[in-house]
This record gives structure tokens, C-alpha cells and sequence, in this order.
């Protein structure tokens, strides 16, 4: 009878612990669902800041090379420390330490590098600036100069023009 | 035979050295005579490499493997078109494709203009022998592909030696567009030489006028449509061969195809400025130099080995020489300029900020700013090493964060630069012109910007596009529709009339157009999505809305290549729509592996589906599958721009009055017909108008 009770007791607690268990199942899978999207969102994410090092010049995550054996080996690190736990700064710099710093699809901003960053921003800035110099030039000299002011044409020139002018274009 | 096509390379180089010799005796001498025979000289050079490319191509085609080039380059297996692409597969063969596509460009120059200007064609024709001449050498001294194979004994008898087949083409380039995708991009470098030469010409010369503006336009407008197409093509080649599932990679090598395509755009805006307003004229000379100069560095850059490339098929100690080369054409377009820079002086001045003179400016100098970005980067990696002794690499990421904000300042320009007027533009013109593209623009990006479409570059890039679209066609509706009232023919007869009457313009906004069709296309690369997965036969994954099911792995092998296959079925919302048939070959005689991918495209994504081999852990299959948004734009407007470009190379239609006969019985009274009068209406048709 006492066994009959406890079973039935024990049938009417399965129904929520089951509940919970399934639910904690699902949590965990869940959270193991997102962790590996994560962790493949990353993989992608740093897979880009990094070339393959076989030499065929390829973004890493872009390396098809058939049999590429450096790719698969670099992708299997990647993963491996992303697993681990480690930040991406850490990831990156144990990859310049193994390849150099040529795996790095850009390099990080310090130093001479500095300079290749700043280049591209400055050059359309200057001109901007440049063109925006020269528009004002230009204007204040058309102001300036009367319209009837235009450069005579040399004798020689009129010569040669008049010469060539029976001439079609192409 | 080797002998013949030396002998022709031979000759072909004493002829181009008596066209330039013979070319500065006949200027300096004044002796007609002696320039008309130098020029000859120059034509002879045509036929001669021609011989050479034919001879190079006998031995392709009849498996000459005592030819040392053939046996490297080639093998019996190869079907005959690759034999033909072989010609330019290897760093001989391709030099010699460009000696001839170069001397075909001189040849037509000089033969079209044997009986005009007089006073330049001497010195456009000594500056071309004098590019040919640098060419020949190469041809002749440097890299010649008539070399046999063989080695001498040790009595220093040279003893002739052949071996059974060849090495075989390198497989990626044993695809259809890579029989074409080298001429196209040999045909754009090759032919900007011409302009370079009519440019340095009239300043060398000091001719007067624009008359070189107006020579060299077409042959400009050829070579930077070769130029396009052999982008586009590469761009597809990288896309369908390469299988990394994009198109672009910002390697060194497609880099220096970018730079002169860039510059020859300044140009080609730019140029309009000095023929109009008499303006930047020192700014054009030095565009054209500077795009002939980019594209002897991209020819160095791909040979030299002096940056890392994924087309390093080509790389050898070459490079030297074009520094060499390079640095000459430097110090004479310097000199050049410099003794005749006053001749360079502008006629006018600018007169408004908002004229379309300030739009080409700015047009110039922001497609001179993205020139430069890549060129910076492409080139830093060498500046890094020597100053810093360490080496880098500058990738994709660099060149995206930099160029993406220069593309959108250019599409903008590109819509609001040919609506501008010459001079000034009023206020109320501006209204007219812009108001409603900019608000229909900023209206679609709020509308795809509701739907979820949030990254802010595409939605730049969205907005942009439609601005730029509906400048373009309010500008040719507003203008056919005066047309089609005028004379009273429908709105689309009007348009072909109104892009007859003048094709550089109208021409001009369908490349625009085609621009417009290729930026959306690359915005769509923002939504990429993909997936890879080891499958079995009968295993599926899903990417988008489809999902793949491998129904069957096979090997059709050839005797060129051992192959594996992956059938796999594509399902869409539970229905089979189609089968793809992605493979991996190995070729035979050069164990070289290539990914051949299988690509279902539509215009509004592309399933691009890559079989990656089998995975070396559990030797499984592995199938990764890509969906690429509006990858088609790219090609269709990359045909847009092409038929554009075509339509702006055709003369306008020439100045004449038609008589229309009009029935205007008000006006006039009747001879013969009783109430019914015919009166003649003239209207101008102008050629002019190149704008």
C-alpha cells in the first residue's frame, strides 16, 4: 500500500519534474545551440582578420583551396581557442606569434602602420580642401578678368589651326 | 619554325627601332620622307609580331614540345581553344600577346591617320615606336618564347631535346571566360598607350587647340571599355572558378587592373571640362600620363613578384625592367610638361560653385582619392618592409573601410554632376532637376529601413541609387517627351532620337545607369549567408529558403582530369526545383586541384554551391553553400555600361536642316490642294552638343 501511495505520489510529481527537466534540457541545449552560433559567428568574425598561410593570399575563412591543409589546420586552432574561452586580441596575437604579422588581413594600427590609415583619410580631405581652393580661385579670377580679356591667338597658331581645320576629328 | 618566329620578333624589333630613330631624324630634320618611312617602319612592326604570335601558336596547336614555352605551358590533353589561351598563360607568351595587341592598336592609329595632322602623327608615331621598342626587347632579350629545349655538351654543342607532353595550362585558366578575360584585359592596358602617345605628342609638339582632346576621345573610350569588360570578366572568372563565393578580393593583381580603369574615368569627365571651357588641360595631360604609367605598374605588379598574389603565375625577375621603363616615361612626361607647361594654360575660369566644371573637379579628385586608397594599400606592404624591415599584408577589410565611403561620394556625384549646368546652375534649376529623386530616395530608404534593412552602407547605397536612377530617367523622359510633342511620335521613338542626336551624353547616362545597376549589386554582398556541412548521399542542409539534398557523389574523369561530383538536389518550399552539379578536379599533368562551383542565379540571389573535397577527419564530402543577393546586377549592369559606352562612341547624328512638311492651312494659302496648304518647317539637327 505504501509502495501503491509512493508510486502514486511519485506519478504525480513526474509530471512537473519532468516538465523541468525538460526544460533544463532545453535550456542546455539552447545555450549550446547559441554558444556554437556564437562561436561560429566568430569563427567567421576573426576568420576574416586573418589570411590563410599557405600563400594563396585568401582571407581564412574564404581559403577553398582543395586539400589545403594549413587552412583546415589555422580553422581547427581558431576553433579550438575559441572553445577555450580566449579573448580575440588573445586569439590574434597567438596567430601573429605562430605565422607573423603578414596573417593579419590588416595590420594593427601603431607604429609605421599608423601611417596607412591615415593616408587614405587625409588625401580626400586635402582634396576636398585643394578643389575647393582651386573653385575659389578660379572664381575670383573670372571676377577679375574682363570678358573681352581673352589670350591672342599667335599668328603661327592661327596658321597651324587653319591648316588642320579642314580635317576630321577621327 | 622557332626560328621563323624569332627571326619575325627580331625584325619586328629593328623595325620599331628605325620608326622611332627614323621618326626624330624626320622631325628634326624636317625631311617628309624620312617620317613617312619611319611610319611605315611602324606599320611593318604589326605584321611582323603578327607572324611571331602565329608561329608561337603553331607550335601550341601541333604539341611542339621541343619548345620550351609549349612544354610548360601546354600538353596533348588540352582541347585546342585552351592551346589558344596558352599563348597568354605564361609570362612569355603573354608578354608577346601584349606586343600584339599593342602593335594592332599603333598599326590602326597610324593607318587612320595617314593623311591627318601632319604635325602630330611624327611624334605620335616615335613615342609608340619607343613603347614598342621597350616591349621587343623584353620579346627578343628578356623573355623570349621561341626557346628550345635543350643543353649544350661539353664540347659546347647544343644538342635540341623533346619531351613526350607538356606540363599542361595551369587549370584555372582552363575556363571559358579565361579565353577571353586576358585579351579584354591586355586590350584595355595595351590601347590607353594611344592617348598617352597623342597626348605627349601635342604637348612635344605644342599643336595647337583641343584637336588631340577630340583624336584621342574614342580611343580612350575603346580602352577603357576592353578595360571594363576585362574587369568584369576577371571579377566573374574569381567569382565562378575560384569558389570563396565572392568576386572582388582586393588581391594586388585585380588592384592594378582598378587603378588606370580609374584614372581613365577622371579622364573621360575630366576631358569634357577642356573641351568645353578650354580647362585642366595640365590636369588631363597628366590623367593620361598618369593611366599609362598605372598601367605599366600593374603589368609590373603582376610579373615582378614585388607584391604577394593570388596570380603569381606570371612572377620573375622582369620586374626591373619596368622600373626601369617606368621611371624613364616619369622624366619625360616631367620634362615634356615642364618645357611646355605654358602651353597648358587654361582659357577660362570657373564662374559657380554649382556648375557642373566644380562637379567634374570634384568628380576628379574623389576618383583620384579612391585611386590613390588603392594604391596605398597595395603598395604599403613594400613601403612597411623597407622602413620598418617587418612585413604585413593589407587585405580586404583596409580597402573596404576605405573605398566604400569614396564609392557613395562618387554615386552621388555621378547623379547630381550631369544635371548641373555649364557655368551656373540657378536655385530653381536645382529644384527642378533634384527635388523629387532626392525625395523619392530618402522615402525608399525610410521604407527599407521599416522592413528591417538596417546596415547603414546599403542603405546609403539604396537611397543613392534611386536618386541617381530617377535623375537619369527624369532627364531623358523630360527631353524626349519636348521631342515627342515636337514631332509627334510616341515617348520611346523620342528616346532613341533624342540619344541619336547626341550620343555622348545620353550615352553617358546609361553608364551611369549600368553604375547604378553594378553598386546595388555589390550592396546585396552585405546579406551574404553561408553554410558548410559533410554530407552523406540522402543528407540535406538548408541555407535561405532552400534546401540541398545530396542525391549522388560520382567521378566522371577525362583524360585532362580526375574529377569528383556531388549531385545535389535543391528543394524550395518542399518542392524540387532543380539539381546542381558542383565538382572538384585534379588535373592531370600539373596535379593542380580547381573547384569547378554550381551556380543557380536569379536577380535576386544567386545559390552558389562549392563542393570543398572530403574532409580529411572523417573523409566525408563537404558541401558548402552560399546565398549571394543581387550578384546578377553586377554582370547586367556591367552590360549596361558596355552598351552605354558603345552608344557614346557613335558620331552624332550630323547637322542638317529636314524639311518637315506640316499641314498649317491657317497659315499659308493653297496652291493646289483647295484650303490645304504645306509649309516647310526647318529644323536644326546639331551635331554639336557633346556634353
Amino acid at each position: 500500500m505504501t509502495s501503491t501511495t509512493n508510486l502514486a505520489l511519485t506519478r504525480r510529481e513526474f509530471a512537473p519534474a519532468a516538465l523541468r527537466g525538460a526544460a533544463t534540457a532545453l535550456a542546455v541545449v539552447a545555450f549550446a545551440a547559441t554558444s556554437r552560433a556564437q562561436q561560429s559567428d566568430r569563427v567567421k568574425a576573426l576568420g576574416q582578420k586573418l589570411f590563410c598561410a599557405c600563400g594563396c593570399n585568401q582571407v581564412l575563412i574564404y581559403c577553398n583551396h582543395v586539400g589545403c591543409t594549413v587552412s583546415t589546420k589555422m580553422l581547427q586552432e581558431l576553433n579550438d581557442r575559441i572553445a577555450r574561452g580566449d579573448s580575440d586580441d588573445l586569439i590574434l596575437q597567438s596567430f601573429v606569434q605562430e605565422y607573423g604579422e603578414t596573417v593579419l588581413t590588416q595590420p594593427p594600427a601603431k607604429g609605421f602602420n599608423v601611417f596607412m590609415w591615415i593616408i587614405p583619410v587625409v588625401v580626400p580631405i586635402v582634396a576636398i580642401v585643394f578643389g575647393w581652393g582651386m573653385v575659389h580661385r578660379w572664381r575670383e579670377h573670372a571676377a577679375l578678368t574682363p570678358a573681352s580679356a581673352a589670350a591672342p591667338v599667335s599668328p603661327e597658331l592661327l596658321a597651324r589651326a587653319h591648316r588642320e581645320s579642314g580635317e576630321s576629328d577621327e | 619554325m622557332d626560328i621563323f618566329g624569332s627571326f619575325a620578333l627580331l625584325l619586328a624589333f629593328v623595325a620599331a627601332l628605325y620608326a622611332f630613330v627614323g621618326g626624330i631624324a624626320g622631325i628634326s630634320l624636317k625631311r617628309p620622307l624620312l617620317t613617312k618611312s619611319a611610319r611605315n617602319s611602324g606599320l611593318a612592326v604589326c605584321v611582323l609580331v603578327g607572324l611571331a604570335v602565329a608561329a608561337l601558336e603553331y607550335f601550341l596547336q601541333t604539341d611542339d614540345f621541343s619548345i620550351a614555352y609549349v612544354a610548360v605551358h601546354s600538353n596533348r590533353a588540352l582541347p585546342w581553344y585552351y592551346k589558344f589561351a596558352a599563348l597568354w598563360s605564361g609570362q612569355e607568351g603573354s608578354l608577346l600577346w601584349w606586343t600584339f595587341l599593342l602593335s594592332i592598336y599603333v598599326f590602326f592609329a597610324l593607318f587612320l591617320n595617314r593623311k591627318k595632322h601632319p604635325e602630330l602623327m611624327p611624334y605620335f608615331g616615335v613615342i609608340v615606336a619607343g613603347v614598342q621598342i621597350f616591349f621587343l626587347t623584353l620579346n627578343n632579350f628578356v623573355a623570349n618564347p621561341f626557346h628550345v629545349l635543350g643543353a649544350p655538351d661539353t664540347n659546347g654543342v647544343f644538342h635540341m631535346a623533346r619531351v613526350a607532353d607538356g606540363n599542361g595550362l595551369n587549370p584555372l585558366l582552363q575556363y571559358a571566360e579565361m579565353v577571353i578575360h586576358p585579351p579584354m584585359l591586355y586590350s584595355g592596358y595595351t590601347g590607353f598607350t594611344i592617348p598617352f602617345a597623342f597626348a605627349l605628342a601635342a604637348l612635344l609638339g605644342r599643336y595647337p587647340g583641343e584637336k588631340w582632346i577630340h583624336i584621342t576621345r574614342r580611343w580612350t573610350m575603346i580602352a577603357w571599355t576592353f578595360q571594363t569588360v576585362g574587369i568584369l570578366l576577371g571579377a566573374h572568372w574569381a567569382y565562378a572558378v575560384l569558389g570563396w563565393g565572392g568576386y572582388w578580393g582586393w588581391d594586388p593583381v585585380e588592384n592594378a587592373s582598378l587603378l588606370p580603369w580609374i584614372t581613365a574615368t577622371a579622364f573621360l569627365h575630366s576631358v569634357m571640362m577642356q573641351e568645353k571651357r578650354g580647362m585642366m588641360k595640365v590636369w588631363n595631360v597628366w590623367l593620361v600620363f598618369s593611366t599609362f604609367m598605372l598601367c605599366i605598374l600593374g603589368t609590373m605588379l603582376t610579373r615582378s613578384g614585388l607584391v604577394n598574389s593570388v596570380h603569381a603565375f606570371a612572377e620573375s625577375s622582369i620586374g626591373v625592367w619596368f622600373y626601369g621603363f617606368l621611371a624613364i616615361i616619369l622624366a619625360v612626361c616631367t620634362v615634356a610638361w615642364f618645357l611646355n607647361r605654358d602651353y597648358l594654360r587654361s582659357d577660362n575660369q570657373l564662374d559657380s560653385l554649382i556648375s557642373r566644371e566644380s562637379s567634374f573637379l570634384f568628380n576628379n579628385l574623389i576618383l583620384l582619392a579612391a585611386c590613390f586608397a588603392v594604391l596605398w594599400g597595395t603598395l604599403f606592404p613594400v613601403f612597411s618592409e623597407w622602413f620598418t624591415g617587418s612585413k604585413i599584408s593589407v587585405g580586404p577589410p583596409f580597402f573596404n573601410k576605405v573605398n566604400v565611403p569614396i564609392a557613395l561620394f562618387l554615386l552621388l556625384l555621378t547623379g547630381v554632376g550631369p544635371l548641373l549646368a555649364w557655368r551656373k546652375t540657378s536655385l530653381d534649376g536645382l529644384r527642378r532637376n533634384f527635388l523629387w529623386p532626392f525625395v523619392t530616395g530618402v522615402a525608399a530608404g525610410i521604407a527599407a529601413f521599416v522592413f528591417g534593412f538596417r546596415q547603414i552602407y546599403p542603405l546609403i547605397c539604396l537611397i543613392l541609387s534611386v536618386f541617381v536612377a530617377l535623375t537619369i530617367f527624369s532627364e531623358y523622359y523630360r527631353a524626349a517627351r519636348v521631342i515627342a510633342a515636337r514631332d509627334g511620335t510616341d515617348i520611346f521613338t523620342a528616346v532613341r532620337e533624342l540619344a541619336m542626336r547626341n550620343t555622348r551624353r545620353y550615352g553617358g547616362y546609361v553608364v551611369h545607369f549600368g553604375m547604378v545597376l553594378i553598386f546595388i549589386g555589390i550592396s546585396g554582398s552585405a546579406f551574404n549567408q553561408d553554410v558548410e556541412k559533410q554530407l552523406r548521399t540522402g543528407e540535406n542542409l538548408s541555407i535561405g529558403p532552400y534546401t540541398l539534398v545530396a542525391q549522388n557523389f560520382d567521378a566522371p574523369n577525362t583524360s585532362n582530369y580526375d574529377s569528383d561530383r556531388a549531385t545535389i538536389e535543391v528543394f524550395r518550399n518542399g518542392k524540387s526545383e532543380m539539381l546542381l552539379y558542383p565538382e572538384h578536379r585534379v588535373y592531370l599533368a600539373s596535379q593542380v586541384p580547381e573547384t569547378i562551383v554550381a551556380i543557380e542565379s536569379s536577380p535576386l540571389r544567386d545559390l552558389y554551391v562549392v563542393y570543398s573535397g572530403l574532409s580529411p577527419d572523417t573523409n566525408l564530402p563537404v558541401i558548402h553553400a552560399y546565398i549571394n543577393p543581387l550578384v546578377k546586377w553586377i554582370w547586367f549592369g556591367g552590360v549596361i555600361v558596355v552598351l552605354g559606352t558603345g552608344l557614346a562612341m557613335l558620331p552624332n547624328r550630323r547637322a542638317a536642316i529636314v524639311l518637315r512638311a506640316t499641314e498649317v492651312s491657317r497659315r499659308e494659302p493653297s496652291f493646289d490642294t483647295g484650303g490645304r496648304a504645306r509649309a516647310i518647317q526647318p529644323v536644326a539637327r546639331s551635331s554639336d552638343g557633346n556634353d
